[in-house]
């Protein structure tokens, strides 16, 4: 099995959460999955903002980072959940009005490119989850986390709305729960399992910070109540959030102690992967309690 | 506006907003309007995008939706708030309104083609992990940025 695909790294991945993406360069090495690069890339332009200014301009700055895709004739590999959406939202809109398309691609000549509908958006779960195969996973895992409670976390931009990602059930998200379950920790269930952290809408100034806060607040303390050691996400905007939230919370007397991870971090750790290969010591939340239990 | 103004139409027209039926699903599903219901209510707003499209692109309310996409995967009616708000922040764009955070955020990416600064310390720490540089976005990208960008888009977000 030779998987290859050029690497999508975002700008969170990149500048905020290098540690996440360093657990996914190692994994994945480990894997013998190929990774490329191109700086010809740029933001993935998100709707929210971009589009937000210009909605068909917009829609032409995301589909350009398709195309360059298209040109090196590799699936693109999205760390963040949100490049993940936001790409396959440009590419299902595209794909799916064609009108819409000739718009989209006479601005896009304007820059000498076109979006030719052969692009394919993956991310770090969509790859392990359909490419390389749960079971295949399996087979890698040597040092099972029995001891290990944890809570999954899956956002939103990677299984919302179905129609745009098409990876998971929207209303009853379960595949990052089956990769989970994989590297042997306990899944656990909690109600705010499929909530939002307001990453997103945190852009727009105080009162969306504030409304994020009170909303980590309840994904805390609901993982917290249901007996999780942490929790594990899809999405590093995610564990920005849920790290920063309670470093924030502290300041109101409520000390969570919950450490976030991604999944990939928990996949390298059950691989047998040294904790600080895979940038542990990076995480705002100490990862010590948890790695405890790992060695125990 | 052209083509935005086309999907706007299509979206409030032949997906039936006239349709709503006011169940407040949208809302019931929101993460925003459940931690600030004083605040932000999607199912009023939809209604202000139908009724007032003009009062509505002048206020700040337009802005805080979170872009999380439940409320249009839960609509009974198939309606589509998400796309329906960031259509209708095109209205208030062209009328010089987009909020200060996202106007930031958003000349970040004009002028680098990312929409978080790279500093020394990244890179150093990054070295330190054995990672390669965050390197610029190339020229050429940052030319077919600004080609496809266009001066009306760059215009809005700079004045």
């Amino acid at each position: 099995m030779s998987l290859e695909y050029v690497l999508y790294p975002g700008c969170v991945a990149s500048v905020r959460e290098i540690g996440y993406e360093l657990s996914v360069r190692k994994v994945f090495e480990r894997l013998g999955v190929k990774l490329s690069q191109s700086n010809d890339f740029n933001c993935c332009m998100p709707a929210c903002l971009v589009h937000s200014v210009d909605y068909v301009r917009g829609l032409a700055l995301t589909s350009r980072n398709l195309a360059v895709a298209e040109e090196m004739g590799l699936p693109m590999l999205t760390l963040c959940s949100s490049c993940f959406g936001n790409l396959s939202r440009a590419k299902y809109m595209l794909d799916e009005d064609p009108q819409l398309r000739r718009e989209v691609n006479n601005v896009l000549a304007s820059a000498g490119r076109k979006y030719r509908g052969e692009a394919r958006v993956e991310h770090v779960l969509t790859i392990l989850h359909k490419d390389y195969t749960v079971d295949k996973l399996k087979e890698q895992v040597s040092n099972p986390l029995g001891d290990i409670v944890a809570a999954p976390f899956h956002g939103c931009h990677i299984f919302m709305p179905a129609k745009y990602s098409g990876f998971d059930d929207p209303e009853f998200p379960s595949k990052l729960d089956t990769l989970m379950a994989a590297t042997g920790v306990q899944v656990v269930d909690y109600s705010e399992k499929t909530s939002c952290c307001i990453g997103c809408g945190s852009f727009f100034g105080d009162v969306s910070q504030t409304a994020s806060l009170k909303l980590v607040d309840k994904i805390l303390a609901s993982a917290k109540e249901a007996g999780a050691d942490c929790i594990v996400t899809t999405c590093p905007f995610c564990i920005m959030q849920l790290e920063i939230g309670q470093i924030k919370l502290r300041d109101e007397g409520k000390d969570y102690g919950l450490p976030v991870l991604h999944f990939v971090d928990l996949l390298g750790l059950s691989m047998g992967m040294d904790p600080g290969e895979l940038g542990f010591e990076l995480r705002r939340v100490s990862v010590k309690p948890l790695l405890a239990k790992v060695r125990g | 506006m052209g083509p935005a103004k086309r999907l706007l139409d299509k979206l409030l027209d032949e997906e039936k907003l006239g349709y709503c039926q006011n169940c407040g699903m949208c809302t019931a599903s929101c993460p925003m309007a459940r931690v600030i219901p004083d605040t932000y209510n999607p199912r009023l707003l939809l209604q202000r995008a139908h009724l007032d499209l003009e009062g509505l692109a002048e206020g700040e309310e337009l802005w805080l939706c979170s872009w999380c996409y439940r409320c249009t995967e839960r609509c009974p009616q198939s309606i589509q708030p998400t796309e329906i708000f960031l259509l209708t922040r095109n209205f208030a764009s062209e009328r010089g309104n987009i909020p200060r955070n996202p106007r930031m955020i958003i000349r970040n990416i004009i002028r680098m083609g990312r929409s978080m600064p790279v500093d020394e310390f990244t890179n150093e720490l990054r070295e330190d992990y054995g990672l390669p540089p965050v390197e610029g976005v190339s020229e050429k990208a940052l030319d077919e940025q600004r080609k496809i960008m266009g001066e009306e888009f760059m215009r809005r977000v700079e004045e």
